[in-house]
């Protein structure tokens, strides 16, 4: 496969009276999307993903084109290889951390599975988990698992929203340090969206400013 | 889920047309239920299957024939009912027969000793005390109410007692008002009367102060492509013969 | 009120109106799931419209309900009359009728506990799930339907009550037929209308106080083995 960027990414959609959007390329590595509350960071992350339809414009990633408005072509959400990361982890209330993590994994086609259950749980140190419900989990445990839960579902690239933000400082900490071995030891491309200036010094490989439009 | 669904269409369309190879359906009004039931025993004991009785109210029954109810024989407890059947063409005109009449009767609990001959003038409002109530089936919608209020009305004593009425959804509740002592007096049919242990007749009413009081019984009309039961013709022969009238007497009916 | 106080007859009964009132239940879920799913989920033109004619049953006396199934579905109405002459098919005088009757009866109740189920639910969690490689139906099976679990086991509960204590349409649409349509409550009505037929009434009304009871007992403990979260029914 050759392509010039990880990510290839032009959108606009109209939000009430606002019209949010971002046209950035990204390499490998970690891409911060920056920028001020509102700018539509996140809606800008929703629609590289496939959950919100942009108006206009095109995705690719990884050199495939799943959105593009002029040639119609809009990838389900589903069908897109990306491993979502929210803010709030979003595990399954009704489901133990263990089929939480399988969830996506058994969906997935056996060529699309880069990376064992097992080699998840030992990286992301969640061994003494599986067991248990979500909301049983503190929030850093929870994001471990989320993240897991993303890596497992056959993700060619992650897309991670503001991921720290529901966290004590102690737990940021624990979660920078996955999200820098996820950069560093699997070499996933990764999207990652904040509007906190440190820690997007401190993880970016690439930053990308996005404005309001 | 689905599943569950197929096999419910199954069954439904499983359920045969007719409730039983042979045995009649029957719709008759409520005050006849231990009549015909003992009637319908009689019947089944002469080796005929034994009806399906179903009881409701005349009206509620009506509709249901209205409706193209899947019964072959429908006795009613007036007379208007039939007669709006009839005008629809809905009942087997020939079969139509007045089957028994029936008579009104003043009741008090079964303990009480009410001594009043109902007459034109009578003092009822006066045997109901200072505010005892008398219990009647609803004047205004049910038969056996508007009937106690026609013979009131033409003895001349509805005015004095109209604003002391209990009104009750039908007769055997305005009954049992009078069996549990929350009304002193009650106006019921006699049928009614002889069935319970709980009140006593004061007197019964002059059959001239009120409309004659027929239940009338018909076979229903074949619609959709149904056969008639012969059977149900039977039983109709059978309820106006000797043997079913002698049942019918029993139960305080009166002839035809 | 013991055991030997029931008659063959009143046995009949109790069979009869658990079958009624079980057919009833299931037969209606599909249906109440359906029109919750439209109401919780979708934006249409007319569904204010769907809303309140749902809601009908509830608010129009029962014995209306059943005037209005027997106009359709009676032998001589446009549905029923199609009914029987082109299947054979009768329900009017027959359990499945009765069947008929409760279960639109218990649908209002059964939607609005099916639909607070759906409208309690994240659809963040769907995205979620979304994201992960599941397609619609899998979502529905996976996080919807287990989600809603709790709010569709109300439904059956609230629904096989509604249907236990079904009357005033029942009685207008099927009669009662000992048998084929003389539910409990129909049961219990005919017996006030005979004199000194007290202790029929109490042992009737007793053993639909029991089944009721014994009704939500199964649902908390149901509720109970799928994982506490679903708690309470009632």
């Amino acid at each position: 496969m050759s392509f010039e960027h990880a990510f290839d990414v032009d959108v606009r959609r109209k939000l009430g009276d606002a019209t949010v959007g971002a046209t950035f390329t990204a390499d490998g590595g970690l891409t911060v999307l920056h920028g001020s509350s509102g700018a539509g960071k996140s809606s800008g992350l929703a629609m590289v993903a496939g959950l919100l339809r942009p108006d206009s414009g095109h995705v690719r990633v990884l050199g495939e084109t799943l959105f593009d408005a002029a040639a119609g072509i809009d990838v389900p959400a589903y069908r897109r290889r990306l491993g979502l990361v929210f803010q709030d982890g979003r595990l399954f209330p009704h489901m133990t951390v263990r089929a939480n993590l399988l969830y996506g994994w058994k969906l997935a086609d056996l060529a699309d599975r880069w990376i064992e259950p097992a080699v998840v749980i030992e990286f992301l140190g969640i061994e003494a988990l599986l067991d248990r419900r979500p909301r049983t989990l503190s929030g850093g445990e929870a994001q471990r698992v989320a993240i897991g839960r993303a890596l497992l579902s056959g993700a060619r690239a992650l897309l991670l929203d503001e991921p720290l933000t529901a966290l004590d400082p102690a737990r940021r900490e624990e979660i920078l340090r996955v999200i820098e071995r996820l950069r560093d030891e699997l070499k996933l491309p990764m999207l990652y969206v904040t509007h906190d200036r440190e820690e997007a010094a401190r993880l970016a490989t690439q930053t990308i400013t996005v404005e309001r439009i | 889920m689905l599943r569950l669904l197929t096999a419910l269409i199954a069954l439904l369309a499983l359920t045969p047309p007719a409730l039983a190879a042979t045995a009649p359906t029957v719709l008759a009004a409520a005050s006849l239920q231990e009549a015909l039931t003992e009637a319908a025993d009689a019947f089944a004991r002469a080796r005929h299957p034994r009806p399906v009785l179903a009881f409701a109210a005349s009206s509620a029954l009506a509709r249901q024939v209205q409706a193209g109810a899947p019964a072959d024989m429908f006795v009613s407890a007036d007379e208007q009912w039939m007669d709006a059947l009839a005008a629809k063409r809905l009942i087997v005109a020939a079969s139509r027969r007045d089957l028994v009449t029936n008579a009104l009767v003043l009741i008090e609990p079964a303990a009480g000793s009410t001594r009043l001959a109902i007459a034109r003038g009578f003092p009822l409002a006066r045997a109901l005390g200072a505010s005892g109530r008398l219990a009647l089936a609803d004047p205004a919608a049910v038969p056996a109410g508007i009937y106690a209020k026609a013979a009131l009305t033409s003895l001349g004593v509805w005015p004095s007692v109209a604003g002391r009425i209990a009104a009750a959804e039908n007769v055997r509740a305005a009954m049992a008002l009078v069996e549990h002592g929350q009304a002193p007096l009650g106006i019921v049919y006699a049928t009614d009367a002889l069935a319970s242990a709980k009140v006593r007749v004061v007197a019964r009413f002059p059959s001239a102060s009120h409309p004659r009081i027929v239940y009338p019984v018909a076979l229903i009309a074949p619609i959709n492509g149904r056969a008639a039961n012969p059977e149900a013709e039977a039983f109709r022969r059978f309820l106006l013969g000797r043997e079913g009238q002698a049942i019918l007497r029993r139960h305080g009916f009166g002839p035809a | 009120m013991n055991a030997a106080a029931l008659t063959a007859a009143d046995w009949q009964v109790i069979a009869l109106s658990l079958k009624v009132s079980g057919v009833a239940v299931l037969a209606t879920l599909p249906v109440a799931f359906g029109l919750a799913w439209a109401l919780a989920r979708w934006r249409f033109f007319g569904r204010v419209l769907l809303d309140a004619l749902v809601h009908l049953p509830l608010v129009l006396p029962p014995v209306v309900v059943g005037w209005a199934l027997l106009l359709l579905l009676g032998p001589a109405g446009p549905v029923g009359g199609w009914l029987e002459r082109t299947l054979g098919v009768t329900v009017m005088f027959r359990w499945t009728g009765a069947a008929i009757a409760a279960g639109v009866m218990a649908l209002p109740l059964m939607v609005r506990a099916i639909r607070l189920s759906l409208e309690a639910i994240d659809p963040r969690f769907e995205q979620a799930a979304e994201t992960l490689g599941a397609a619609p139906a899998r979502r529905f099976a996976t996080i919807v339907l287990p989600l809603a679990a709790p709010g569709v086991l109300t439904a059956v509960i609230l629904g096989f009550a509604r249907s236990l204590g079904e009357f005033g349409a029942t009685i207008t649409f099927v009669s009662a037929i000992p048998g084929e349509t003389e539910t409990l409550p129909l049961a219990i009505y005919s017996a006030l209308q005979i004199p000194g037929a007290e202790a029929r009434v109490w042992a009737l009304a007793g053993v639909s106080v029991l089944l009721a009871l014994m009704a939500l007992a199964g649902s908390e403990w149901l509720a109970r083995r799928h994982g506490g979260s679903g708690g309470r029914v009632l």
